[in-house]
């Protein structure tokens, strides 16, 4: 009788303690809706884009699957094929399948990656011969920013305030840094203004001044260091094509509005250009027109040009 | 007590088949077993290797062979759960397991350990059924002329091991018999004794090997056994099976999905291919022998048809003679 009731305890117990630990029968309540979006070519070929509602058990490949006809390898772990469209060689340069959760490359697999709820996540076929690494972008805008996982953000302005003159308290923000701080303002971002390490930082100035900071430096290294495929060469901002390579200098008034990371960090995404117009233009295109299924948008007088450039 | 899955020698079609014959239509079992992940056609193919051994007369090698394939046809079913966590349909959240990660049990990977536990079950089944139905001397012969000393090797083996084992039994029983109050035989002291005796054993067998002559090369016809009236029908067997697997696998019979979601094929190649598998199992169905069998027995029939006329004889108060004059 004593041994049956210390079974029934210590059965009670293991339950209480799997309960605890977050186990429970089936598949969890529901966590909120998350958007995919499934695009070819750096986002220029859109192929599915749903908002299902996700799970406590979900993650990022039980969403896939459960949305569009999913080939895997290895264990379940990789995507071979998204509807058909599989990995591989196409015109002699490698394809695959790459994704982002909230505008960020993730650092584990698709069948780890677990959700919480309004995500964007973002499958995209493309050509890596340049680099299969980019690890950040900007097309799930307003994410990062605005994701499920809520970070400080933080403007950091390289540009002179207007009446510097003035004490420290009386400066004006600057017109260009203003603007993207409304912007991500609109979108319900709270926005903290200065560095803080611990935030994503949005750098907004000209070239010249952001090509200091280690991580928006990293552009100029090309994108098998940054990801971005473009380039400020000559005074002029330069578009690569898929395999790195220059392929149109914009004229001196075009922006650029790109996403970066250093040794796997937070995002920092610039917005800059070699002008103060060129930089408030990519300002002014902070908004998801401009920016949706994107990896970084040089903007030449409002109208936004998607990179990297190329027959796509 | 002999092993279930030790060979008896029965007067049943499987085992007075050549073991090329028995071994084919037991191999195009597996075969089909390994070929196809269907769920249904490995219950065919399950249900077609325990058809074959309960006909053969292994009754016993069929149900320890199910029980113990089935047990670890759970065992893959369990592992298989806690380690995919693949699947659209999450049936349990378990949490973080130290090493295994988030585990998620869903229907999907424990359908798919389900496919791979059967599939182990089949192959069990069939080898016990092999291994009690297949005479080993015949195999080995048969692998003479094609590896003569891996096949005298495994024929020492087979024969060295149940003799060391008797050897133990005896030795045991002799330290038992010193009475109560003798010390206990040692596990060392008795290993040692059964080395030494199978030392001297091994020299009196190589001794006795090279007095016949086992280092010349094997006789081709002496030891030819006739051909059985078997053998055509198992080896019709495994080629119809075969090819049907083949035929079937091309023609998308292996209908079965696992992940990201359940999906068996019933259509009708599946089921046609699964029931040709099935019936298979009943290749070793003997034929209830006619008169005329008795009167002008075959040349492996022979033996059986005589002895039974021969008891019957004996019932009816015949004898030898009688018999010789049919």
């Amino acid at each position: 009788m004593t041994a049956r009731r210390g079974t029934a305890v210590a059965t009670a117990l293991l339950l209480a303690a799997l309960a605890a630990a977050g186990c429970g029968l089936g598949p969890g309540a529901d966590v909120g809706d998350v958007r995919l979006t499934v695009t070819r070519d750096f986002g220029a070929v859109a192929v599915l884009d749903r908002s299902p509602a996700a799970r406590e058990s979900d993650t990022v490949m039980r969403l896939l699957e459960g949305e569009a006809d999913v080939e895997t390898r290895y264990g379940g772990g990789f995507v071979h094929a998204i509807d058909g469209v599989a990995e591989g060689q196409r015109g002699g340069d490698p394809h695959d399948w790459f994704f982002y959760v909230d505008g960020v490359e993730s650092p584990i697999g698709a069948a780890d990656y677990e959700l919480e709820g309004g995500e964007r996540v973002w499958w995209d076929y493309r050509d890596w011969s340049a680099t299969n690494h980019v690890p950040a972008v900007v097309g799930s805008w307003p994410a990062p920013f605005a994701g499920a996982e809520h970070r400080p953000v933080a403007v950091e302005c390289a540009e002179p305030s207007p009446g510097s003159s003035r004490s420290p308290g009386d400066r004006k923000e600057p017109q260009v840094c203003a603007a993207t701080r409304r912007a991500l303002e609109a979108e319900g971002v709270e926005v903290a203004s200065g560095e803080s390490g611990k935030a994503i930082r949005v750098l907004v100035g000209t070239w010249g001044r952001l090509r200091l900071d280690p991580t928006a430096g990293l552009i100029e290294d090309g994108p098998a260091e940054s990801g971005v495929y473009a380039d400020f060469a000559g005074g002029d901002l330069v578009g690569l094509d898929e395999d790195g390579a220059p392929v149109r200098s914009f004229s001196p008034a075009a922006g650029l509005v790109a996403a970066t990371s250093r040794y796997g960090g937070l995002p920092v995404w610039v917005v800059t250009g070699e002008t103060p117009a060129a930089v408030r233009g990519a300002a002014e295109a902070l908004d998801a027109e401009h920016l949706r299924d994107h990896y970084a948008v040089a903007v030449v007088n409002g109208k936004s040009t998607p990179l990297p450039l190329g027959d796509r | 007590m002999k092993s279930p899955f030790a060979y008896q020698p029965r007067p049943a079609p499987l085992q007075l088949a050549a073991p090329g014959a028995a071994v084919a239509y037991l191999g195009a079992i597996v075969a089909v077993a390994f070929l196809y992940s269907s769920p249904v056609v490995l219950a065919a193919a399950g249900a077609a290797a325990a058809i074959a051994g309960l006909l053969a007369g292994a009754r016993r090698a069929v149900r320890v062979a199910l029980k113990m394939g089935l047990a670890l046809a759970f065992l893959i079913v369990v592992v298989n759960a806690l380690v995919v966590s693949r699947g659209e349909t999450v049936l349990a959240r378990l949490g973080e397991w130290p090493l295994l990660g988030q585990v998620d049990v869903t229907f999907e990977a424990i359908v798919a350990g389900l496919s791979g536990g059967l599939r182990a079950a089949v192959a069990m089944v069939a080898a016990a059924v092999y291994s009690a139905c297949v005479d080993p001397d015949r195999v080995l012969r048969v692998l003479r002329p094609l590896a003569g000393r891996s096949a005298l090797t495994a024929t020492l083996v087979s024969r060295m091991v149940p003799v060391a084992a008797a050897d133990a039994g005896r030795l045991r029983d002799a330290g038992r018999l010193r009475g109560p109050a003798a010390a206990p035989v040692g596990r060392a002291s008795l290993a040692r004794r059964l080395l030494a005796g199978s030392l001297d054993r091994a020299v009196d067998a190589a001794a006795t090997l090279e007095l016949r002559g086992y280092g010349l090369d094997a006789p081709r016809a002496r030891n030819r056994r006739a051909r059985s009236r078997y053998d055509r029908r198992f080896y019709a067997v495994a080629a119809v099976v075969l090819a049907a697997a083949i035929a079937g696998k091309a023609l998308g019979a292996d209908d079965f999905q696992t992940y990201p979601e359940v999906e068996i094929g019933f259509g009708p190649t599946t089921l046609a291919l699964a029931a040709l598998v099935a019936l298979s199992g009943l290749a070793p169905l003997r034929r209830r022998p006619k008169r005329q069998a008795i009167a002008h027995p075959s040349a492996d029939g022979t033996k059986t048809a005589l002895s039974k006329r021969k008891s019957s004889r004996r019932r009816e108060g015949g004898g030898r003679g009688k018999v010789a004059r049919v």
